[in-house]
């Protein structure tokens, strides 16, 4: 099937309408309930079940950083940073290819956990309410510490599957990307019918 | 005819050092002509079945390119100070493979313009700066943008734009196909009488040269080709370099000094093959095309007595006049899906503002183009004044990217001395070889120019009907993949490293062509300049040989 074959581009348009539905956020707004009850699931049976299976964070640790992603990329009408297991992510990161750094990083989060504890009466993040989730990351979030926790909630999110985050492409589908090896135009919205380029007859006033 | 090795005792006709956009001409040109060749690459050989579609491995743990921790340099702003080593990412970052950087770079392929090469005579100097024509004009260089757009293999449309240099021939292949970009951001710089034009890109467009065509995957910037379509040395030059049967690619070793004999003359490269150990290749005469962070670093480090400020820098000026390009992105979102991660960065790009103009109070000029850029993450990672950072704003930001494209700007650098590459006093990389110190600074007009075609870039985003536009503040650059102008071209020995030909003015059997050769930065997209300078060059250095003349 060649690229210029006029039944070709119409079966494509087709498609393209239905891909948006299929893979982008409207397939996550269909199937969120399921897949929102079927990862909490997962996930509270892990942590039940010995610790979560965290190679780096401590069980306690790890709880403060799955709530403060959840703060980043907040769950709602779509997944967020808790459903792609971006927590998972972090600590496979530290115990893999970002190990150079995990002292670092539990430094900060040390830092990060005790300040928390020291305004809230000695409460850790993830046992406060929302709006005092909120009301700290908001007080720290000019500080290296959260930029660095910013950029692991993204990368959990979006990086490849098999670094433990972005579980089933969630973060993919949240954000409306594909992983595909072909495409074929068109590629989106407007460039179904450009009429193709029309020369100019002027010199653009070149000198 | 299968590819042929040399042993290290037998003296091969050329060593060519670094595998990447020129040595890659280098080395099949030198080869066809019937020369013995070793080409020289610090990285590994990898071929297409062995990229991924990884924007962790690739953008995040240095996948292919110099990495930081085996390949460590320090940076600094002002020469006065102590430099730092750097962290996550090198100053001066290049696909270390074989292939070089044509293996992940992002293939805009334009031409520079006549104004490039003549610049100083028609503006006249500028103060404090290393500001100056080139030795060559265009017009020796235009037969071989040709031999770049058809050998390599570059894909556009000749004569779509009124700023176009002239051209010998059309291009070989039809552009890409137009994206959603291409079309808004054409839509809205037309209704500004600007004249938007397909982008030329080293992409295969259709099957060319028994490469396939482009199958839109999207993995281009900052990834290798995993179908060949984008026309990498890696692909085009290498391999029917090998094919003449009288060159050898040489993976995986690490070229580290060039030792000189009595009269002066190289007699060979010295390297760290894959196992460490230490390795003489002699050689007639040697051909460094290792980019503009390796090539000056190379000379630098093989200072000796008769050489002792670096080899061939008796002008002083080997590693100076570093050139990155500077520039602004700019972010918009439209009504409806434009699906930007696939295909191709580019398909449309402006040239309207790319001469100086001195009504604009400072010099400069550049293109414009329209693109996703990044895949996921950074994308994500971008930070546009006034954006939110964390929570239900930010993830409603992240939601939009299928209906977001992103604009850069690429903009002339000027040349200053105090920006340079040298030898860090104290850091060596992981073979014990001293490292690389970048000091770098923008001139004010670079900063002015980037921030200008910034504001003409969002009246061209305004005008294509964006629901919002953004801005990713211009800063000072702290690294660049462009890496110009460190060993200059020039007709005198003491304000320049080598002549016309690439020869260098001080050592007979050596010559240098690669980003270092560049007078000035251009306006971005140095690549095909690069190619079209190496095949020039190989032109000459063949002539040289065959007339005993080396």
């Amino acid at each position: 099937m060649s690229s210029t074959d006029p039944s070709a581009t119409t079966s494509r348009r087709s498609f393209l309408g239905a891909s948006a539905a299929t893979f982008g956020a409207a397939w996550l707004m269909a199937h969120w309930p399921q897949v929102a009850a079927a990862a909490h699931a997962a996930h509270e049976n892990a942590i039940a079940e010995g610790g979560g299976g965290f190679k780096f964070l401590a069980v306690d640790e790890a709880a403060d950083v799955e709530a403060a992603t959840a703060q980043i990329i907040p769950s709602g009408d779509t997944p967020g940073a808790r459903e792609a297991h971006v927590v998972y992510f972090i600590d496979a990161a530290f115990a893999a290819f970002f190990a150079a750094q995990a002292e670092d990083f539990r430094k900060g989060l040390a830092e990060f956990r005790a300040g928390c504890q020291a305004a809230n009466a000695g409460t850790a993040f993830a046992a406060l309410d929302q709006g005092k989730q909120h009301a700290y990351l908001g007080s720290v979030e000019l500080t290296p510490f959260f930029g660095w926790l910013r950029f692991l909630t993204v990368a959990g999110l979006l990086a490849s599957p098999k670094y433990g985050g972005n579980k089933d492409g969630l973060g993919w589908k949240m954000i409306g990307f594909e992983d595909n090896h072909v495409f074929t135009p068109p590629f989106g919205y407007y460039d179904r019918d450009y009429p193709g380029f029309v020369p100019y007859t002027d010199t653009g006033n070149k000198t | 005819m299968s590819a042929r090795t040399f042993r290290s005792s037998e003296t091969v006709d050329f060593a060519v050092v670094g595998s990447g956009a020129a040595g890659g001409v280098m080395a099949r040109e030198l080869s066809q002509g019937g020369f013995s060749v070793v080409l020289f690459e610090q990285g590994p050989h990898w071929h297409a079945s062995d990229w991924e579609h990884d924007e962790l491995k690739y953008w995040l743990l240095n996948g292919i390119v110099n990495d930081p921790v085996q390949s460590p340099q320090t940076f600094r702003q002002d020469p006065d100070h102590k430099a730092e080593r750097t962290r996550d990412t090198n100053a001066l970052i290049y696909a270390r493979r074989v292939g070089g950087s044509s293996v992940h770079f992002t293939a805009n392929y334009w031409r520079f313009h006549e104004i490039d090469f003549i610049e100083r005579s028609r503006l006249g100097p500028i103060a404090g700066t290393g500001f100056d024509d080139w030795p060559i004009t265009y017009a020796d260089l235009e037969p071989y943008y040709t031999k770049v757009e058809w050998d390599v293999g570059v894909s556009g449309l000749a004569g779509a734009s009124p700023f176009d240099p002239p051209r010998s021939k059309p291009y070989p292949m039809p552009p890409m196909p137009v994206k959603s970009s291409g079309v808004l951001f054409e839509r809205g710089a037309r209704k500004l009488g600007l004249h938007p034009f397909p982008a030329p890109m080293a992409i295969n467009s259709v099957p060319y040269r028994g490469r396939p065509g482009c199958v839109h995957c999207g993995f281009c910037m900052g990834y290798g080709c995993e179908v060949m379509a984008k026309s990498s040395s890696l692909y085009t030059m290498i391999p029917e370099a090998e094919a003449t049967g009288r060159c050898e690619v040489r993976a995986e070793s690490y070229v580290f000094n060039l030792p000189t004999d009595a009269k002066g003359r190289v007699t060979g490269v010295t390297y760290y093959d894959k196992d460490r150990r230490e390795r003489f290749q002699k050689a007639r005469a040697v051909v460094v095309c290792a980019n503009g962070a390796e090539t000056p670093r190379l000379l630098l480090n093989s200072a000796s007595s008769r050489f002792p400020d670096g080899l061939a820098n008796s002008s002083g000026l080997v590693g100076k006049y570093l050139m990155f390009n500077s520039g602004q992105e700019l972010g918009a979102v439209f009504e409806h899906p434009l699906n930007e991660y696939k295909s191709a960065q580019v398909t449309r790009i402006v040239h309207d503002f790319y001469d100086s103009d001195p009504k604009r109070g400072f010099y400069g000029g550049g293109g414009i183009d329209a693109r996703i850029g990044p895949q996921p993450i950074f994308w994500a990672l971008r930070e546009e004044e006034g954006a939110p950072k964390w929570g239900a704003a930010f993830k409603a930001r992240l939601e939009e990217f299928p209906r977001s494209l992103i604009v850069y700007t690429h903009t002339t650098s000027l040349a200053l001395a105090a920006n340079s590459v040298s030898i860090d006093p104290e850091l060596k990389d992981a073979w014990g070889v001293a490292a690389i110190r970048t000091t770098y600074r923008d001139h004010p007009a670079d900063l002015s120019t980037a921030r200008f075609l910034g504001d003409k870039s969002a009246a061209i985003l305004e005008a294509a009907g964006a629901l919002r536009v953004g801005k990713v503040p211009v800063s000072e650059a702290r690294f660049s993949v462009h890496l110009l102008g460190t060993c200059r071209m020039g007709n005198d020995p003491a304000r320049s490293v080598i002549d016309k030909f690439h020869r260098t003015h001080e050592v007979r059997n050596l010559f240098l062509c690669d980003g270092s050769s560049f007078v000035t930065s251009g306006r971005g997209q140095p690549t095909m300049t690069i190619q079209a300078l190496a095949f020039r060059a190989a032109d000459h250095i063949g002539r040289f040989a065959r007339a005993n003349e080396i």
